[in-house]
C-alpha cells in the first residue's frame, strides 16, 4: 500500500465514500483521496504502522473526518492527532451528519480547522465537498512534511 | 352542731387573755417574793402582747382591762384593794399607753400578714387557672411516678379527669413508649434538671398520640428532687404531616430521577436521529439525483417525475428532521438569560429575511421596541419564525404590510406582536395553530413543516410567557407573545 493521497478520508459508510468521491471527481480530486474506514485504521495510516508500515512518512494535506466511526471515534482520532508532535499540524475537517452543538463544541475545543455538516440536498453536498477539496488540497499551503502536489 | 362546736373556739382567745394575765400576775408576785421588784408592768404588757398576737383585738382589750385590775389590786398602794391613789394615775396611763401601742402595732402586723396570705392564695389560684387554660397537657408526678397534679389540657388530650388520674402511676396509665431506656432519661433529668423529647402515649380510649414532651425536675430548698413536671404538646398531626412531606419528597425524588432518565433517553434519541436518520436520507436524495442525471435520457416522462418526487420528498424530510431537532433542542438547551434589545433583534431578523423578500413589495412598520429579559438566540428564533410566517402568508398580496410592535398586557406584562395583512386564518382553528405538525394550509399553497409556531410557543413558555393569535380569513393575522421585563 504505497498510495499517497493529499486527502485522507475517514468514513465508515461506503455510500458516503462513494458520494464524496463522486463529488471530488468533478474537480479531478478523486485520485488524491485515500480512504480508511474506521478510527483505528486512520491512526495506523497516520502513524505508518500495521498495514501501512511501508508507506512514505508524509502527512496528508488534509484529513476529512467523520465523527461516528467504529472502534475509535472521530473525536478520539482528533484528540490523538492534536496531542502528537508529528501529527498535530495536519489540517482536520470534521465532515458529519450531526448538527448537534455538543459535537461542534467538542471538535473546536480539540482544535479542528473546520466543521462541516453534510447537507441532505445532494447539490449542496456536492458543492460543499468540492469547495472543501479544492480549498484544502489545492488552494491551501499545507504545513511542512505534507504530501506535495502532483505534477 | 356546727355552732355548738365553734362557740368554745371563739371563746378560747378570751380564756387565753385571762390565763396569760393571771400567769403574768402570778409570775410578778413570785418574783417579788424572790426580791425582784417592779416586774408587774413589763410582764403584764407581755401578756397583753401575746394575747393580741394570738387572740386578736377583742381578747387584747380584755387582757388590758384585766391587766389594769390586777395592777390596781395587787401592785398599787393600798395593795389588795381596788382603791387608787390619785398619784398612781400616771402609772396606769403608762401601762394603758404601752398596751395600746402594742395592740396597734400588732394589729398592723397582723393585717399586713393577712393581706400577704390572701394575695398568695389568689396567686396560687390564678396559677392553677393558668395551667388549666393552656392547651398543653400538664401534670406533676412524684419520684415514685405517682401523678399528683393533672390539668384540664391533660384531661382534654388524654381523656382521664384529674380525679381519675391523680394517684395513678403515670407511665402505666399512659402506656408511654420511650425512645431511649427510661433509666437514661431519668439520669439526664437528675443531672440537668430537664429533659425533652418525643413520646408515644396512649389515650383513655386506647388511641395513640405523639407528644413533644418536656420534663422539669422540682427540687426542695435543700436541693433534693421532689417531683417532675411534665408538659405535653400533641404533635400527632404535625408528625403525620411530616411523614406525608417525607413520603412526598421521596416520591418527588423518584419522579425527578425518572424524568432525568427520560430526558437523557430523549437526548440520546435526538442525537441518534441527528446522526443516523439523516445519513440514509442523504443517500436517498443523492442517489435519486445521480439517477436523475445519469438516466434522464433513457427514462420516460412518468419515471422522471417519480425520481423528482423522491428527491423532493427526501429534501422535505431533511427539513422536517432539522426542524424537529431544533424544536427538541429548545426543550433541552439551557437558557442564558440576559438583557436583550428587541429592536436590535427585530431589525436583524428582517435583514436576514431580505433574500426572500427582495423581490416583493413589503411595507415594514416597526414600532419602538423595548428591552426584555431572555435568551437572545431563542428569542431571535421565535421572532424569526413569526416574521417568516408573516412574509409567507402575505405572498398573495401585491403589497404586504407587516408590523412588529409591543403593547402592555392585562397583567402589566410586556406583549410583543407581529401583525400582517396576509391570508389570515379562521379563529375556529386557533387552537391548532401552535401544535407540532399542525398546518392550516396545504403544502401546495404555503410550504412548511408545521413546527415553526410550536417552536415559538416552546420558546415563550420557557421564558414564562404565553402565545396567542388573532385573525380572520383574508383579514390578516396578529401573533402575540408575552415576555418578562428586564
Amino acid at each position: 500500500m504505497d498510495v499517497l493521497g493529499r486527502i485522507l478520508l475517514v468514513e465508515d459508510d461506503p455510500k458516503d465514500v462513494d458520494l464524496t468521491l463522486a463529488a471530488l471527481g468533478e474537480y479531478n480530486l478523486a485520485n488524491e483521496v485515500f480512504v480508511v474506514h474506521d478510527g483505528a485504521e486512520a491512526l495506523d495510516y497516520l502513524h505508518a504502522r500495521g498495514n501501512y508500515r511501508s508507506r512514505a512518512k508524509e502527512n496528508p494535506a488534509v484529513l476529512l473526518l467523520d465523527l461516528k466511526l467504529p472502534k475509535v471515534d472521530g473525536l478520539e482520532v482528533l484528540r490523538t492527532i492534536r496531542s502528537e508532535e508529528r501529527l498535530k499540524l495536519i489540517p482536520v475537517v470534521v465532515l458529519t451528519s450531526s448538527r448537534e452543538e455538543r459535537d461542534m463544541v467538542a471538535s473546536y475545543k480539540l482544535g479542528v480547522n473546520a466543521y462541516v455538516v453534510k447537507p441532505v440536498d445532494f447539490h449542496e453536498f456536492v458543492n460543499a465537498i468540492k469547495e472543501l477539496g479544492v480549498f484544502w488540497a489545492v488552494i491551501n499551503e499545507p504545513p511542512p512534511g505534507s504530501v506535495g502536489k502532483r505534477g | 352542731m356546727n355552732r355548738a362546736a365553734s362557740l368554745p373556739r371563739t371563746l378560747l382567745p378570751y380564756g387565753l387573755a385571762l390565763l396569760s394575765v393571771a400567769a403574768a400576775t402570778g409570775l410578778a408576785l413570785a418574783s417579788e417574793l424572790a426580791g425582784f421588784d417592779k416586774l408587774d408592768v413589763p410582764l403584764l404588757l407581755l401578756a397583753v402582747a401575746a394575747t393580741i398576737w394570738y387572740g386578736g383585738r377583742g381578747p387584747g382589750l380584755v387582757a388590758i382591762v384585766a391587766g389594769i385590775l390586777c395592777i390596781d389590786y395587787f401592785f398599787t398602794r393600798p395593795r389588795f384593794t381596788f382603791y387608787i391613789y390619785w398619784a398612781d394615775i400616771g402609772y396606769f396611763a403608762v401601762f394603758v399607753a404601752f398596751a395600746l401601742l402594742i395592740a396597734y402595732f400588732t394589729g398592723q402586723r397582723r393585717r399586713v400578714e393577712h393581706e400577704l396570705r390572701r394575695t398568695r392564695d389568689e396567686l396560687d389560684a390564678r396559677h392553677a387557672n393558668l395551667l388549666d387554660v393552656t392547651h398543653d397537657a400538664v401534670f406533676v408526678r412524684d419520684l415514685d411516678n405517682v401523678i399528683t397534679y393533672w390539668n384540664r389540657g391533660a384531661e382534654e388530650i388524654l381523656g382521664w379527669t384529674a380525679a381519675q388520674a391523680v394517684g395513678k402511676r403515670a407511665h402505666d396509665l399512659l402506656r408511654t413508649s420511650f425512645p431511649r431506656p427510661l433509666e437514661e432519661i431519668r439520669a439526664e433529668l437528675l443531672r440537668t434538671g430537664r429533659w425533652d423529647g418525643e413520646l408515644v402515649k396512649t389515650r383513655m380510649d386506647g388511641t395513640q398520640l405523639v407528644v413533644a414532651s418536656r420534663w422539669s425536675l422540682q427540687r426542695d430548698a435543700a436541693g433534693r428532687p421532689l417531683a417532675i413536671l411534665e408538659t405535653h404538646n400533641d404533635i400527632t398531626e404535625r408528625k403525620a404531616r411530616e411523614d406525608d412531606i417525607r413520603r412526598l419528597n421521596v416520591q418527588l425524588e423518584q419522579r425527578s430521577l425518572e424524568l432525568e432518565a427520560s430526558n437523557k433517553e430523549l437526548e440520546a434519541f435526538a442525537y441518534s436521529v441527528s446522526h443516523d436518520l439523516r445519513a440514509p436520507l442523504r443517500h436517498v436524495s443523492a442517489y435519486a439525483e445521480l439517477l436523475q442525471k445519469a438516466a434522464s435520457s433513457v427514462l420516460d416522462e412518468r419515471s422522471r417525475r417519480f425520481v423528482a418526487n423522491i428527491v423532493d420528498s427526501a429534501r422535505k424530510m431533511g427539513a422536517l428532521i432539522d426542524d424537529l431537532l431544533a424544536f427538541s433542542r429548545i426543550g433541552r438547551a439551557e437558557t442564558r438569560m440576559t438583557r436583550v434589545s428587541l429592536a436590535e433583534l427585530a431589525s436583524e431578523v428582517v435583514r436576514e429575511m431580505e433574500r426572500e423578500t427582495d423581490a416583493r413589495d413589503i411595507a415594514w412598520t416597526m414600532g419602538p421596541l423595548p428591552d426584555v429579559h431572555g435568551d437572545r438566540s431563542m428569542l431571535k428564533l421565535a421572532l424569526a419564525n413569526l416574521v417568516a410566517n408573516a412574509v409567507k402568508f402575505t405572498r398573495p398580496r401585491p403589497r404586504a404590510e407587516i408590523e412588529i410592535g409591543h403593547t402592555t398586557g392585562a397583567n402589566g406584562e410586556l406583549v410583543v406582536f407581529v401583525r400582517d395583512n396576509g391570508v389570515g386564518f379562521d379563529m375556529k382553528y386557533v387552537n391548532k395553530l401552535f401544535g407540532v405538525f399542525q398546518r392550516l394550509h396545504t403544502v401546495e399553497a404555503f410550504e412548511g413543516t408545521g413546527i415553526g409556531l410550536a417552536t415559538v410557543q416552546r420558546i415563550v413558555a420557557r421564558h414564562g410567557g404565553r402565545v396567542w393569535a388573532e385573525g380572520a380569513v383574508d383579514q390578516g393575522a396578529t401573533f402575540y407573545f408575552s415576555v418578562p421585563k428586564p
